[in-house]
C-alpha cells in the first residue's frame, strides 16, 4: 500500500465518525495544551531568572581568591594583602603571586587575568556639597572593558588622577545638612567633575589621619546590577599605595599574593571546567556560570515535573483513544474480514488502524498546540501588566516575558501526541491485524 | 478435513472430501445449511484453514502457505462475492470497487479508471457516486461482482450470491457470474438453490460435510421434506 493512499485512506475512515474523534480528539487537547502551557511556563519562569542573573556579572569570569584551609594546631597565618602574623586564624593554601598568575594564564582557553585589590581603609566620597559611601577597587588593567565593563558616559580607561564610576555611584551622594522633610537633592551629574576621597586611618593613640585625593570622573558604567553598579574604579598601583599608607609597611605581591584576580575566560562553556582546574590547582574559585547552571538544572526539573503534570493529562487521553479504536475495531470487524478477503496483508491492516489511532493522537495534538499557544499569548498579556507593577514597586526592570513557548515545544509535543496516540492504538490495531479472515467475515 | 469446537464438542464441517475442479469451469456446490458448503469455499479461497489434508490452487499449496503468501494468493487471484454483499457504507460504489486495488499499490488516476470500467460492465455506469444504501439489493451484488473482478482474478468464488435477492435479480447475477465464466474465468458458486445449477458445467453435491452423488442428494432433499 502506498504511503500517499494509507495517509488518505486513514483521515477518510477518521472523518466518517467524526464526532466520535472530536470526543476522543478533545482529550488529547487538554493533555497537549497543559503540556505546552506549563512546559511553557516553566521556560519562561527559567528566562525570567536568567534575565536577573544577569545582573550578578559576565558569566565568562572566574573570580579567584587564594583556598584558606585550617590546620589543628595552626599557629602561623598570613594575611593577605599585609597585615600582622596572627595564630588561629586560617593559612592560604596557595598565595595568588605573580608566578602563580602566569600559571592561570598559561590555562587553555584563558583570555586574561586581573589582579584586583579591594581599599583596606574607610573612605568618603565628597562632591561640592554632597557626601557619599563607596567601595573602591584597583584594578591591574588600562581598561575596564577588559573585565566586561561598558560606559554608559565617557569612557572605560583608567589612569593617574582619574577614576571611573559605577551607574549608582551618584545615587550614593546625600547632602549631609538637610534638614527632616526636606526634599533631597537629585543625583549628580558627576562626569568630567572632580570629586574628593577622604581617605582615613587611626594612629596607636586612636586619632584619625585623613588623606585627600582630588579626582576626576572620566567614565560612567553601565548597570550591571552588580558590585560594579557601587564602586568606583582606581588604577591598581594607586589602591596598592593607598593600602600601604593605610597599613604602614609596604606590600609585596609576589610574596603575599594579590587577595583576587579575575580570569576572564573566552568561551562561557569553558568557564567551569577551567574553575574547576583552578580549584585543583589550589585556589578558590567562583563563577557566577555555577550558580547559573545550578538553576538552570532545577528549572529543567522544573520543566520535566510541570511536563510530567500535563503527561497524566495525555495519559487520561490515551486511554480514552484506546477505548475508542477498541470499539471501532469491533464494529468494523466485517469490513476487517473484507480488507482481508481482498488481499490486505495483516501489517496492512495494522498499518490502517494504527494510523487511525496515530490520526487522533495527532489533530487533538495539533489542537492542544494552538489552543496552549494562544493561552501562553494570552497569559503573558495579563502576567506582564502585573509583573511590571510588581517591579514597578520593588525595582529593577519589568520581566520581558512570563511564560514563553520555544518552537521546538509544539514540534515535540505534536510528536509525542501522534506517537501517544499510536501506543494507544497498539492492541486494538494487532487485534484487528491477526483475526481469522473468515471469523471477522461472519462477525454479527 | 476441517473441524470446529463447538462448546464442548468437535463438530466436522468437511471430512474425507476429495475434489478436483477443472479450470475454466462454472461449478456450483449444493448443499443444506450447515453441509460444509461455505467451508469449502473458504478453504479454497484461502480465508480459512483446514485441519488437515491438502488444498492445492494452480499447483499453489494453500495449506503451506503463511498469512502473508496467502494475503497475497487471495489478492491476485480470487475474487470473492459474499451473500451480504460486504460493501462499506460510507463509501461509494467506486470507491468500493476501487478500494482493493489500493493494497495492490494501484495509482488512484488507474484505479478510478478501471473502477468505472468494471462498473460499467456490471450495468451500473450511472450508479457510481451512489452510497450502497442508494442501491438496490441486486445492484448492490453488481457492484460487489464488479470489486471481485479488480484485481483480475482467474477464480471467483461466490457464497450464496443471490441468497438476499429476488427472483430477478438473482437471474440477473448468476447470468453476470456465467458471463464471467465464458470469459474464461474459473466460477465456483456455493448455494442450496436448485434453480443456479442451469449455469453450471460442473455440480458437486455436499451433505454432513461429505460429497454425494446427486441421486443421494436428491433422496436425502425428499426425506427431510417429508419429515417436515
Amino acid at each position: 500500500m502506498k504511503p500517499l493512499d494509507l495517509v488518505r485512506l486513514i483521515f477518510g475512515n477518521l472523518s466518517r465518525r467524526k464526532a466520535r474523534v472530536a470526543l476522543t480528539a478533545i482529550g488529547v487537547v487538554i493533555g497537549t495544551s497543559a503540556v505546552v502551557i506549563l512546559v511553557s511556563l516553566a521556560i519562561g519562569l527559567q528566562r525570567n531568572a536568567n534575565e536577573q542573573l544577569y545582573g550578578i556579572g559576565d558569566l565568562t569570569q572566574i573570580q579567584v581568591s587564594p583556598a584558606y584551609e585550617m590546620t589543628e594546631g595552626m599557629v602561623v597565618s598570613v594575611s593577605v594583602g599585609g597585615g600582622v602574623k596572627d595564630p588561629g586564624q586560617p593559612q592560604p593554601a596557595r598565595l595568588l603571586t605573580n608566578s602563580a598568575l602566569d600559571e592561570l594564564r598559561a590555562i587553555p582557553g584563558v583570555e586574561s587575568v586581573i589582579p584586583r585589590e579591594y581599599l583596606m581603609t574607610g573612605v568618603l566620597i565628597k562632591y561640592q556639597k554632597l557626601e557619599g559611601g563607596v567601595g573602591v577597587i584597583g584594578v591591574e588593567s588600562d581598561d575596564l572593558a577588559s573585565l566586561g565593563l561598558e560606559a554608559i558616559e565617557g569612557g572605560t580607561e583608567l589612569g593617574r588622577g582619574v577614576v571611573v564610576i559605577g551607574a549608582m555611584v551618584p545615587n550614593n551622594f546625600y547632602d549631609p545638612r538637610i534638614r527632616p522633610g526636606q526634599e533631597p537633592p537629585p543625583p549628580p551629574q558627576l562626569l568630567g567633575q572632580q570629586i574628593q576621597f577622604i581617605v582615613s586611618k587611626y594612629d596607636e593613640q586612636g586619632n584619625e589621619i585623613r588623606k585627600n585625593l582630588s579626582l576626576r570622573v572620566t567614565g560612567v558604567l553601565k548597570e550591571t546590577r552588580g558590585e560594579s553598579d557601587w564602586t568606583v574604579y582606581f588604577p591598581l598601583d594607586q589602591i596598592k599605595s593607598l593600602n600601604e599608607w593605610s597599613q604602614g609597611r609596604r606590600v609585596n605581591y609576589n610574596k603575599e599574593g594579590y587577595s583576587q584576580v579575575v580570569v576572564k575566560v573566552q568561551d562561557v562553556n569553558q568557564v567551569l571546567d577551567i574553575s574547576d582546574q583552578i580549584t585543583q590547582m589550589g585556589f578558590q574559585a567562583f563563577t557566577p556560570q555555577s550558580f547559573v547552571q545550578g538553576i538552570n538544572n532545577f528549572y529543567v526539573i522544573l520543566q520535566f515535573i510541570f511536563g510530567g503534570v500535563g503527561a497524566i493529562a495525555l495519559l487520561v487521553a490515551a486511554i480514552g483513544i484506546a477505548n475508542t479504536m477498541a470499539m471501532s475495531i469491533l464494529e468494523r470487524t466485517r469490513e476487517i474480514g473484507l480488507m482481508k478477503a481482498v488481499g490486505a496483508t495483516n501489517r496492512d491492516v495494522l498499518a490502517i488502524f494504527l494510523g487511525e489511532a496515530a490520526g487522533i493522537g495527532f489533530i487533538g495534538g495539533l489542537g492542544g498546540v494552538i489552543i496552549g499557544w494562544l493561552a501562553g499569548q494570552g497569559i503573558n498579556v495579563i502576567a506582564l501588566v502585573y509583573l511590571a507593577n510588581q517591579a514597578g514597586q520593588q525595582g529593577g526592570p519589568p520581566p520581558s516575558v512570563a511564560v514563553y513557548t520555544p518552537i521546538w515545544l509544539p514540534l515535540f509535543a505534536l510528536i509525542f501526541s501522534t506517537i501517544i496516540g499510536m501506543i494507544s492504538g497498539l492492541y486494538p490495531a494487532l487485534r484487528a491485524a491477526t483475526m481469522i479472515p473468515v471469523l471477522a467475515l461472519k462477525y454479527e | 478435513m476441517k473441524h470446529y469446537q463447538m462448546g464442548g464438542s468437535i463438530v466436522r464441517a468437511l471430512d474425507g472430501l476429495d475434489l478436483d475442479i477443472d479450470a475454466h469451469t462454472f461449478t456450483v456446490v449444493m448443499g443444506p445449511s450447515g453441509s460444509g458448503k461455505s467451508t469449502l469455499l473458504y478453504l479454497l479461497g484461502g480465508l480459512d484453514r483446514a485441519t488437515a489434508g491438502e488444498i492445492s490452487i494452480d499447483g499453489a499449496r494453500l495449506d503451506e502457505m503463511d498469512e502473508n503468501a496467502l494475503a497475497l494468493f487471495r489478492r491476485r487471484t480470487v475474487g470473492f462475492v459474499f451473500q451480504s454483499f460486504n460493501l462499506i457504507p460510507s463509501m461509494s460504489a467506486l470507491e468500493n470497487v476501487a478500494f482493493p486495488m489500493q493494497f495492490a499499490g494501484i495509482t488512484s488516476v488507474q484505479r478510478n479508471h478501471q473502477a468505472r470500467n468494471l462498473l460499467g460492465q456490471v450495468g451500473l455506469s450511472d450508479r457510481t457516486d451512489h452510497r450502497p444504501t442508494e442501491l438496490s439489493g441486486g445492484q448492490q451484488q453488481r457492484v460487489a461482482i464488479a470489486r471481485a473482478l479488480v484485481n483480475n482474478p482467474s477464480l471467483i468464488l461466490a457464497d450464496e450470491p443471490t441468497g438476499n435477492l429476488d427472483t430477478s435479480s438473482g437471474a440477473a447475477v448468476m447470468q453476470l457470474l456465467s458471463d464471467l465464466h465464458n470469459s474464461g474465468r474459473t466460477v465456483l458458486v456455493v448455494t442450496h438453490d436448485p434453480r443456479m445449477t442451469r449455469f453450471a458445467t460442473h455440480k458437486i453435491y455436499l451433505l454432513d460435510g461429505r460429497s454425494v452423488s446427486e441421486t443421494e442428494y436428491q433422496s436425502a432433499a425428499l426425506e427431510s421434506a417429508q419429515v417436515s
